[in-house]
């Protein structure tokens, strides 16, 4: 893919922004800002996913958890995504040639074709399973999908800072 | 940095607790960025547990949750990832101690991490003398509201901390 190898990634990282994120503290600042965030992202997502798997809070609907839970994941993912490009930026080229980012890249995309998939296609019908413990197998394997992709993002980017 | 707490790594530099860890970073394949994952998958379940018990108590998150029944039923998970946690933390710890023991933002990590699980233990504790204790008078009612601010400052900072470490001279010799 020629565009991964174009001169525009190295353009991205001689900007004054990405000099100046890169060659400070903001870097660990936004670093550890974004495995706060992400970690929000998991733990808050695993919680629905456990309810959808029928392994956890069985005594609340999936509505309930869902309303509840499902704006924190989506709002720590802004700051980790606002505070993932922040670190991006500094590195941009050889992060787009880093095989841990382009798995994290792909997981990602997975794991929200399986967030869409569960939101457009199957939570119609939620009010046949909202209230009972156990749920249809369709909904469990999405709910276990879910929590093996989203595990799959952290440890593809965990591991590209050991490419990097 | 305390002479206590920098003879600790000393005592460990050498043992065969390192040559152990160090064997299993080195040897199994991709085992560092692994061991890692399942450390940041711990801090996930803290952040899923008690961070979100303590937003609750806070009357910010997960208004439908009881605290009584939320704090039984999720501390188990939070005990379990501490204990996941600790292991995993402890291949690093291990395999070069007296980078952690000399690192100031460890201690800090561990000046959190210590209250922290104390607290959350006190907090735990006195839920399971009475079904609705932190709720069953407001004078309790504020006293959890207390720890749960506490307590979610002392966790967020365990966390950040736990980041920095690798960066300790971003803070202590600043460019």
């Amino acid at each position: 893919m020629q565009i991964l190898t174009a001169p525009f990634w190295i353009d991205i990282e001689n900007w004054p922004i990405s000099w100046e994120i890169g060659g400070t503290s903001w870097f660990p600042f936004l670093e550890s800002i974004h495995v706060l965030t992400a970690a929000l992202v998991v733990g808050s997502i695993l919680m629905v996913d456990l309810r959808l798997l029928g392994l956890a809070a069985k005594r609340y609907s999936v509505t309930t958890l869902s309303k509840e839970l499902v704006p924190w994941s989506i709002g720590a993912f802004v700051i980790a995504t606002i505070t993932g490009l922040g670190m991006f930026i500094t590195r941009a080229a050889s992060h787009v040639v880093n095989p841990a980012f382009q798995w994290k890249m792909a997981l990602l995309l997975l794991a929200g074709i399986n967030m869409m998939y569960f939101h457009f296609r199957v939570y119609n019908q939620v009010e046949r399973w909202n209230s009972t413990a156990s749920t249809p197998t369709q909904v469990k394997i999405i709910g276990g999908l879910s929590l093996f992709l989203w595990s799959g993002v952290m440890l593809a980017g965990r591991w590209v800072g050991h490419i990097i | 940095m305390p002479e206590f707490f920098t003879s600790i790594g000393t005592l460990l530099d050498g043992s065969f607790l390192q040559a152990g860890a160090l064997w299993a970073l080195r040897t199994i394949p991709g085992f560092p960025p692994i061991i890692q994952t399942v450390h940041i998958l711990g801090i996930a379940i803290v952040m899923g547990t008690v961070v979100m018990l303590d937003l609750r108590i806070l009357g910010l998150a997960v208004p439908s949750q009881k605290i009584s029944e939320m704090t039984k039923r999720v501390m188990p998970w939070l005990w379990w990832a501490l204990a996941s946690n600790f292991i995993s933390g402890s291949f690093f710890l291990l395999g070069r101690p007296n980078r952690y023991f000399n690192n100031p933002i460890f201690g800090w990590k561990l000046s959190f991490l210590i209250p922290a699980i104390l607290l959350t233990l006190f907090f735990h504790l006195m839920s399971k003398q009475q079904d609705g204790y932190w709720e069953s008078n407001s004078k309790r009612l504020w006293t959890a509201r207390g720890i749960a601010l506490v307590s979610l400052g002392l966790w967020i900072m365990v966390a950040m901390a736990g980041r920095w470490i690798a960066y300790v001279e971003y803070i202590y010799y600043p460019a």
